[in-house]
């Protein structure tokens, strides 16, 4: 009895200790583009750290309890939402045990519904088309004027966590917001220069980038969402890449590549090209800037 | 029969109500996620029963099907229900029972209240639903030691996040001792016991190391006192580039008890799970039931191999092949069993 008596002192002091011993916001993000983002908003004023790694497909990551432990200690929960984490958030969120990040708080922030989705699902729906999200591809992050909007929007749920930080957030995310325009603005340019306007991807990653930059995703090589391409969807693709002369295919490197090299036998002329989709999705990628600069040099052919 | 008749009909009715009166999409809203599981079942050999009143039993089967209803009830309490539709033990039809209706708490720091008809957390194994079952059979000790059903019982719980540098939770059970196997089906007013200690460590972002260990006590249909006390150890390597593709688990649970007879009992698990594609996995599982043994007992040794495809996230096909060998029975038991599981409904979120 003494022991659990000492045990339970132990315990207890020692979570009164750890709630104290934070000044900076502790923010806990699912993916690697949003930790960019919060750490580009945030800057020295908090801590931020991601689940996912960016080599991982987003979708299936697994609820480590090392995450909800994270999760546990965080005051703020930034992700994507439009079910891109519905596999594994909802139990890491329910293992830690911490109600300030909770659906509804203010230390819950979903980015997803704040930009205009795209591909939401008009009607009737069923799993026979693959594993589809009803509230809109939740790619969100690869296009940098919406990237923009969600630095704004971090930065004023930021300041709402931590108002005498308040100003500094907003006014670095409009400085951030305002850089991704200038900069879109000169991608667009050196796109509208080079010759590839249609392209293949394996999953419907890309597509808010491909949108923002007029470049048509003719067919996917997963026959519907989730599921492995197929031989015959690969012959379909094959002769879509040849009926609408397709020279680029990108796949994001947490996909098997191997596809592509059938298509090449039977397609010579097409390149194929992976693609890291997130940050830190392979080296030199350390922010969103780097991941969209990199596609943009991928799709000139550089 | 009746009742099972009866809860069908309440579900049924409660769901054609709910449409009824909630038509608009605001209203639907706030309907609990609903999702539900299928298993069906093949199984031949001389290790499965001829009977078919006993389930699993020779040929084909419809296994097990869950239907689960989880949602939040205010800003305080989420509700989850997981009625199982089998076949009841002994008879030809099928049953309907409460597998697990809990409430727990979601607003409190550190720690999670949970009470109602729970499945205890003795172990890992034995917190599973069929459906997840990592071999498409329980083990032969938590057969043998806590019956068919596991350790389900009607209780509270406590599930504190210890603060400490690696993921450690500590839980506390109270519930009233109904277990037929371990306690006899005693349901006196007296409470029985139950901690669990889980601790996992994150060996690299690729590697995690889980130990757990637990004990359960509680007044007996003889007066006595059942106990039981498991151990596990789990090691897992999912890559982070590449992971899509492998990843491999080996889990070891060791469980024994004093139960009812008073007779020391124990068995070992442990399996091996290798993902080497993305959508497929093979399993090895050895078994040995009788460390210790009892007097009248005779040890078993059982070797199991599976194969699994998963076609998507919804379904998966499992081929089994098991050999059972009895000490002091001259033949060895094999088993050949063949199971689909299907699920429909809310996405689910997977725990570790």
């Amino acid at each position: 009895m003494k022991l659990l008596l000492i045990v339970g002192v132990l315990i207890f002091s020692n979570i009164l200790f750890n709630s104290q011993a934070h000044a900076k916001l502790n923010v806990l993000t699912t993916t690697t583009d949003l930790r960019s983002l919060v750490a580009e908003v945030g800057g020295d004023k908090l801590t931020v750290e991601s689940i996912a790694k960016g080599t991982q497909d987003p979708h299936f990551i697994e609820a480590k309890p090392s995450f909800m432990l994270k999760a546990n200690r965080a005051d703020l929960l930034v992700s994507v939402g439009l079910d891109l984490e519905i596999g594994w958030l909802p139990s890491v969120i329910q293992g830690a045990r911490n109600p300030k990040i909770t659906q509804g708080k203010k230390g819950f922030l979903e980015v997803g519904p704040l930009v205009k989705p795209l591909e939401l699902t008009v009607g009737a729906i069923t799993r026979a088309e693959g594993d589809v999200h009803p509230l809109g591809n939740p790619h969100v992050t690869l296009d940098p004027i919406r990237d923009g909007e969600i630095a704004v929007a971090i930065a004023e749920r930021l300041g709402a966590l931590d108002a005498p930080n308040g100003a500094y957030y907003l006014d670095t995310a409009k400085k951030f917001q305002a850089r991704m325009l200038e900069k879109t603005s000169a991608w667009q340019k050196r796109l509208d220069k080079i010759a590839v306007k249609k392209v293949i991807t394996y999953h419907k990653t890309l597509t808010y980038f491909l949108d923002r930059f007029g470049i048509q995703n003719v067919a996917i090589l997963e026959p519907k969402p989730g599921i492995p391409p197929t031989s015959g969807h690969v012959l379909d693709v094959i002769g879509e890449i040849r009926a609408q002369k397709v020279p680029l295919i990108l796949v994001e490197n947490y996909f098997d590549p191997t596809v592509t090299q059938k298509i090449k036998q039977e397609v010579p002329t097409v390149r194929a090209e992976t693609v890291p989709v997130a940050v830190d999705g392979a080296s030199g990628m350390g922010s969103l800037e780097n991941v969209i600069e990199n596609l943009v040099k991928t799709i000139e052919g550089k | 029969m009746s009742s099972s008749f009866f809860w069908v009909a309440v579900l049924c009715l409660a769901s054609s109500a709910g449409a009824a009166e909630q038509p608009s999409v605001r209203g639907k809203v706030f309907n609990p996620d609903i999702s539900a599981n299928f298993l069906g079942l093949g199984a031949w050999g001389s290790a499965v029963s001829d009977d078919p009143l006993q389930a699993p039993h020779r040929g084909l089967s419809l296994q097990e099907a869950e239907l689960q209803f989880v949602s939040d009830v205010d800003p305080y309490f989420r509700a989850s229900a997981l009625f199982s539709v089998a076949q009841e033990s002994g008879a030809a039809g099928f049953g309907i029972s409460p597998e697990e209706v809990y409430l727990e708490t979601i607003s409190l720091p550190f720690v999670t209240f949970r009470a109602g008809k729970i499945k205890l957390a003795m172990g890992k194994h034995n917190l599973l639903h069929t459906h997840a079952f990592t071999f498409i059979d329980e083990p032969l000790v938590h057969q043998a030691l806590l019956g068919s059903e596991g350790l389900n019982e009607v209780g509270v719980s406590a599930a504190v996040l210890v603060p400490l540098n690696w993921y450690s939770e500590f839980v506390v059970q109270g519930f009233s001792p109904t277990n037929d196997v371990l306690f006899g089906a005693h349901a006196s007013g007296e409470l029985g016991v139950l901690g669990h200690w889980k601790n996992l460590w994150d060996l690299s972002d690729d590697f995690t190391l889980e130990l757990g260990a637990s004990g359960v006590e509680g007044k007996n249909a003889l007066g006595s006192t059942s106990t039981a006390f498991g151990g596990d150890l789990t090691f897992k390597w999912r890559p982070s580039v590449g992971g899509k593709y492998h990843a491999l688990i080996w889990s070891t649970e060791y469980l024994q008890s004093h139960g009812v007879t008073g007779e020391l009992l124990g068995g070992l698990a442990s399996w091996v799970q290798y993902q080497f594609a993305e959508r497929w996995w093979v399993q090895g599982r050895g078994e040995r039931l009788g460390i210790p043994h009892a007097e009248a007992f005779q040890p078993q040794y059982k070797a199991s191999a599976l194969l699994g495809f998963f076609p998507s996230e919804f379904s998966g096909m499992r081929l089994q092949a098991d050999q059972i060998v009895t000490q002091g029975k001259a033949n060895s038991d094999y088993a050949v069993q063949a199971q689909y599981i299907i699920s429909i409904g809310a996405h689910p979120a997977h725990s570790y």
